[in-house]
């Protein structure tokens, strides 16, 4: 589904018009923070301070394909083997780490800070540099657990292909509590 | 009378600031060095007020008045979490510090969420050494509702500071309470956000100056920067502490940075003029926070008399 950033951006806190408006600050510093805004497309923050709980619903935009050597370094043919000039040193340490697990140390040289030799015939262009699904996911509980209040201990998560869902409370996550947040985020998508 | 202020300027020449407040019969509480500059925060006699200003204004610094000066106020969070650190926390304990007070940040160990938070009696006791105490809560009406359980017991005043606006009489144990700082996850930069500093700032003077009344009708034997220059003098081991601070004033006495178990005696044994010591005119204890010394001076009922 074709979405843009961030396109529908709700928080409820029955009670508690001020803390709504402040949450929704926080979740923009934090989100801005771990540069998450642009992979999310639907967010749906829901409280319920009386209980208490926190749950959040939020849908993803895309899937991210992952890294490879071609997208992060210009590779050219040389002397026995190949070179890559990196110009972003963001995914060095991944690359060298991807290089030599596909080669051998041996096999890797690094003549200049931004360069790296594989003495090989193979051409390392569709090696896997970095998983950036599985970063965001990480960075994206990360978030979830920042923006939580911190004395909400209790988690619940379910990831899915295309939307997460968040609860956390203060008590023991129930069935019943499950279900009352899952039906309170729905009457927010449905709205 | 002694008017606290706060002297910044260059390095050089600033030994002749320090020279004329101590012929003044001033006190110097506290030097930084920061560079090529430094912050020197004071006390100085209202009616000499003009020499220093003549002085400063000869060695072009700036002079200005540091209302917290000489008191000690702790920042309270409920944990050292990243939820509550380090916005807003620490621009409140800078902002303080800006204003010349001793800012302690502490954070508690179970102080989160609405039902489980608790304080224990070792936080409390901390706490109860400072002179005023600001408690930083979050965002939810409620939960600074049901919170107030962590300050009841404290002695000292206690400003409360969180997001929504509340009424005073919700929140019959704090001394006020400053809305409009709640949880934030980045810096205070805003005019709003600095203004509600200042609220905090003007909060806390407030509490200062009931603590100061309260202490007037029952005045103390001595002041706490009499007794910080005779321990300088008589106990000189402690201008080798480490601690930025080594002598921590209070309205009612001071924290020596000293251990307790090797130095109390000789701190008890500090003599002044008047042929009285330390030990009988304050009570000399251990204080909670490490193993320092803490300073109590006996007012004038239990004494008799003043030096």
């Amino acid at each position: 589904m074709e979405m843009d950033p961030l396109e529908v951006f709700e928080v409820e806190m029955p009670g508690e018009e001020y803390g709504a408006e402040k949450y929704r600050e926080i979740i923009m510093d934090i989100l801005q923070d771990l540069g998450l805004i642009r992979s999310i497309g639907r967010l749906y923050v829901y409280v319920e301070i009386g209980v208490p709980y926190f749950a959040v619903y939020g849908m993803i935009r895309g899937k991210l394909p992952p890294l490879r050597v071609r997208d992060v370094g210009d590779l050219v043919a040389a002397e026995g083997g190949y070179q890559i000039t990196v110009e972003d040193e963001e995914h060095m340490a991944g690359l060298i780490r991807a290089l030599w697990e596909a080669y051998g140390r041996e096999k890797v040289e690094q003549p200049d800070r931004n360069v790296l030799v594989v003495l090989s015939d193979e051409s390392p262009e569709e090696l896997v540099v970095a998983d950036l699904e599985t970063e965001f996911r990480r960075d994206l509980m990360d978030a979830l657990v920042r923006i939580a209040p911190e004395g909400f201990r209790n988690r619940r998560n379910e990831m899915g292909k295309d939307s997460f869902f968040f609860l956390a409370a203060e008590e023991t996550i129930k069935p019943e509590l499950l279900a009352e947040a899952k039906e309170k985020i729905g009457g927010m998508r449905d709205a | 009378m002694l008017d606290p202020v706060m002297f910044t300027g260059g390095v050089y020449k600033h030994d002749l600031v320090t020279e004329l407040v101590e012929d003044l019969g001033g006190y110097l509480l506290q030097k930084n060095v920061t560079q090529s500059e430094v912050i020197l925060l004071m006390l100085v006699p209202h009616e000499d007020m003009q020499v220093l200003e003549a002085l400063t204004k000869e060695l072009k610094g700036k002079l200005e008045r540091a209302p917290l000066a000489g008191t000690e106020i702790a920042v309270v969070t409920p944990t050292l979490a990243i939820h509550h650190l380090p916005h807003p926390a620490c621009d409140v304990a800078e902002y303080l510090r800006r204003h010349g007070a001793k800012s302690n940040m502490i954070g508690m160990s179970r102080g989160v969420a609405k039902k489980i938070a608790q304080i224990d009696e070792y936080e409390t006791t901390l706490i109860n050494e400072h002179d005023a105490v600001v408690f930083t809560f979050g965002n939810f009406a409620d939960c600074i509702l049901k919170k107030e359980h962590l300050y009841r017991a404290l002695t000292i005043p206690v400003i409360v500071t969180g997001g929504p606006e509340m009424r005073k009489e919700d929140l019959p144990y704090a001394f006020e309470y400053v809305p409009n700082v709640g949880r934030i996850a980045h810096r205070s930069r805003k005019a709003t956000e600095i203004g509600s500093l200042d609220n905090i700032v003007a909060a806390v003077g407030r509490a200062l100056d009931s603590v100061r009344a309260s202490i007037f009708k029952d005045p103390l034997t001595t002041t706490p920067p009499r007794v910080m220059d005779a321990v300088r003098e008589q106990v000189p081991d402690v201008l080798s502490s480490h601690s930025p601070l080594p002598i921590a004033l209070n309205l009612n006495g001071l924290r020596i940075k000293l251990p307790y178990d090797e130095y109390h005696e000789a701190v008890a044994g500090v003599r002044f003029e008047e042929g009285v010591t330390l030990g009988e005119i304050a009570k000399v204890m251990p204080s909670r926070m490490k193993d320092y010394i803490l300073v109590r001076i006996l007012p004038v009922s239990e004494t008799g008399f003043v030096v």
